[in-house]
């Protein structure tokens, strides 16, 4: 029986042991869910005060909930022949942004594929590189190679502008698209006779289509969304709509900005509930991009 | 003979530095079904792939009916590829499928319908021609790339590991079903695999490949029995191996053999006495003998202990441990017999024929 004692000492220790890391997972647990928390609600919580004031009723800036509410701000939006002005722009560099950055992310995704990994990494990051930019930096930049270069159309300006910030998006959902693709099967289209062009056009395009989608829905949330670019490239006569509101935020602050906000939020919020339905939103932003 | 559909002639390839494929040279004659037989990273699947055109070849030329495949590119040649994967086109039906490498060579719509109902029958899959290849079964959708590889009639089809993604049981079963429609279609055929029941079952001649060299080419049963080298031998089947020199000549046609093991009996060479060689001896030719065995019949005869015994159904594995430590595998068909303990002093006899002298 002496000889059981330890024994018992010992898994006493282990129940001790066993409770204290208890305790700490319990205590890791609690504070990243208070982070989580925390995150949610400083995400959010701007974004239902700005939801709550574009349906005030008030004339100014008042304490936080509205004591009346109404349409008006919405109603001034559609009325105000200057920001729909910068809307319509917005609108068509969007759209534009989003074919011009979806066929060239797609020529350079498929160029990329081909080349031996070390280079194709290198152009990579060289492509994403305006990610990283800031991009007051790249509407600078810009707005000094277009006075050099002498390019005159504010909208080219703008759609120059825009492609350069999409563009990265657009290659990385087709990117992540063609890594999907087994080589196997462009290589059995070309055994059956079909040339490289026509192997590409019936076999990968087909099963690449909605990564190209998606890279096109991507650019143009980000174009409608982008201030920072197209604040340097634009003039009194051809801008943006988060231009016109910028600007209108200096001249006269009334809520109408509030009610655009959350009219380009519920859109963009639209259109990614799109992207997701169409590919995944997870495919999209490269889950598969890493295959072995 | 008649002129071969494939000749490989001094072909070689290397990546960097590394050489892949090194003076390989072969012909597969029309209508024959040839295997290249070796592991991973033998050279195989380049060999595969410089013929199909997909890789070019640094020296050697590859002709397929006759013509110099030099800068001819994929899409120029007319082979028939089936990869392990399938690469069925998940966009695609069956039917769809089937009709692709007919619509890139143009024709008729009612002539290329025509031609994919045929080869759907061919391989047994009527009625599924409107599926989508991502609800078929692994042996429905290797049927659906034959038929597409076939459809165009190719000059030679080629086979990357054909069975391999499949399981045990169902691959037994489609090896058959493979050789048939191969035999029904007269296909001239290059399979590539590293499963040598899959090259001994389907192929009418085996090429053993390793290190980017072939080490023999030949008929399953010839490249089983008289295998020119250890690395053959081990390759295809299981061999149980004695080192020793050889001795003197016993008989007409037989010789000593000196081993740590004792001195067998084996086929007699011209060999120099005293010349270091191997002797494998294949593990269903060793029997477990009596203490007395029958003087008439001249048995080699080595003794160890059983090591341990796998009872596998159909036959018995015995590992047995001899004297010196050396580790013999016995294969006994399972005729009900007594089976012996773990720990028994074994005998195991093999006749002189059995023995396969190896340099």
């Amino acid at each position: 029986m002496t000889a059981a004692r330890p024994a018992r000492d010992a898994s006493a220790d282990l129940r001790r042991r066993r409770q204290r890391q208890r305790f700490a997972d319990d205590l890791a647990r609690l504070a990243v869910g208070g982070m989580i928390g925390a995150s949610i609600v400083f995400l959010l919580l701007p974004l239902a005060i700005t939801l709550s004031m574009s349906f005030d009723a008030r004339d100014y800036l008042g304490t936080f909930p509205p004591t009346e509410l109404s349409l008006r701000w919405y109603e001034k939006f559609f009325s105000d022949p200057y920001l729909l002005k910068g809307l319509r722009t917005s609108l068509q560099l969007a759209a534009l942004t989003a074919l011009s950055a979806t066929a060239i992310g797609l020529c350079a995704a498929v160029a990329l594929e081909r080349l031996p990994v070390r280079y194709a990494q290198l152009l990579i990051a060289v492509f994403l590189s305006p990610l990283i930019v800031p991009g007051v930096v790249i509407g600078f930049a810009l707005l000094v190679f277009y006075a050099r270069t002498g390019v005159d159309s504010t909208f080219a300006r703008l759609l120059g502008g825009h492609v350069l910030i999409t563009f990265p998006y657009a290659i990385r959902t087709v990117l992540a698209a063609l890594g999907g693709i087994r080589p196997s099967l462009v290589e059995v289209a070309q055994s059956l006779g079909a040339s490289p062009t026509r192997a590409f056009w019936s076999v990968t395009f087909p099963l690449a289509r909605t990564g190209v989608a998606a890279g096109a829905i991507f650019a143009f949330v980000f174009s409608l969304d982008d201030v920072a670019v197209s604040i340097f490239l634009s003039d009194p006569d051809r801008y943006t709509l988060p231009v016109a509101l910028v600007s209108m935020l200096h001249a006269n602050f009334d809520l109408t900005i509030a009610a655009v906000a959350v009219l380009i939020v519920g859109s963009s919020i639209a259109l990614m509930l799109l992207l997701d339905w169409v590919a995944g939103l997870d495919r999209v932003v490269g889950a598969n991009y890493y295959r072995t | 003979m008649a002129q071969p559909v494939l000749e490989l002639q001094h072909v070689s390839k290397r990546y960097g530095d590394k050489p892949a494929v090194r003076d390989v040279s072969f012909s597969v004659q029309s209508g024959q079904v040839l295997a290249l037989l070796g592991p991973s990273g033998c050279g195989k699947t380049t060999t595969l792939r410089m013929i199909a055109g997909f890789v070019d070849p640094d020296e050697g030329s590859i002709e397929i009916g006759g013509r110099d495949m030099r800068d001819v590119r994929p899409h120029e040649r007319n082979v028939g590829l089936v990869f392990q994967d399938y690469a069925l086109f998940p966009h695609l039906t069956v039917e769809q499928n089937v009709a692709y490498g007919l619509r890139q060579r143009g024709g008729a719509k009612g002539a290329i319908a025509k031609r994919v109902r045929e080869m759907l029958a061919l391989v047994h899959l009527e009625g599924f021609g409107e599926r989508r290849p991502v609800g078929l079964s692994g042996g429905q959708q290797q049927r659906v790339a034959l038929a597409r590889a076939m459809a165009v009639t190719p000059e030679v089809m080629l086979l990357d590991e054909p069975l391999s993604a499949l399981d045990a049981k169902l691959r037994q079963e489609l090896r058959f079903e493979l050789k048939q429609i191969l035999q029904a279609a007269r296909c001239t055929t290059l399979i590539v695999t590293h499963d040598q029941e899959e090259a001994m079952s389907l192929a009418d001649e085996i090429i053993v490949m390793d290190h980017g060299v072939v080490l023999q080419q030949g008929s399953a049963a010839a490249v089983y029995r008289t295998p020119r080298s250890r690395a053959v031998a081990e390759f295809i089947g299981r061999a149980n191996w004695f080192e020793g020199r050889l001795g003197v000549e016993l008989a007409a046609g037989l010789r000593e053999f000196v081993t740590a093991e004792g001195s067998f009996v084996v086929p007699g060479g011209s060999a120099v006495e005293g010349t270091v060689l191997q002797v494998c001896v294949r593990p269903e030719r060793l029997r477990i003998i009596a203490a007395d065995p029958p003087s008439a019949e001249r048995l080699n005869v080595v003794e160890g202990t059983l090591a341990s015994a796998a009872y596998l159904g159909s036959e018995i594995h015995h590992v047995v441990v001899l004297a010196t430590g050396r580790t013999i595998v016995c294969v006994e068909q399972n005729r009900d017999q007594a089976l012996p303990a773990v720990g028994a002093l074994l005998r195991l006899g093999f006749r002189p024929a059995d023995c396969i002298l190896t340099a």
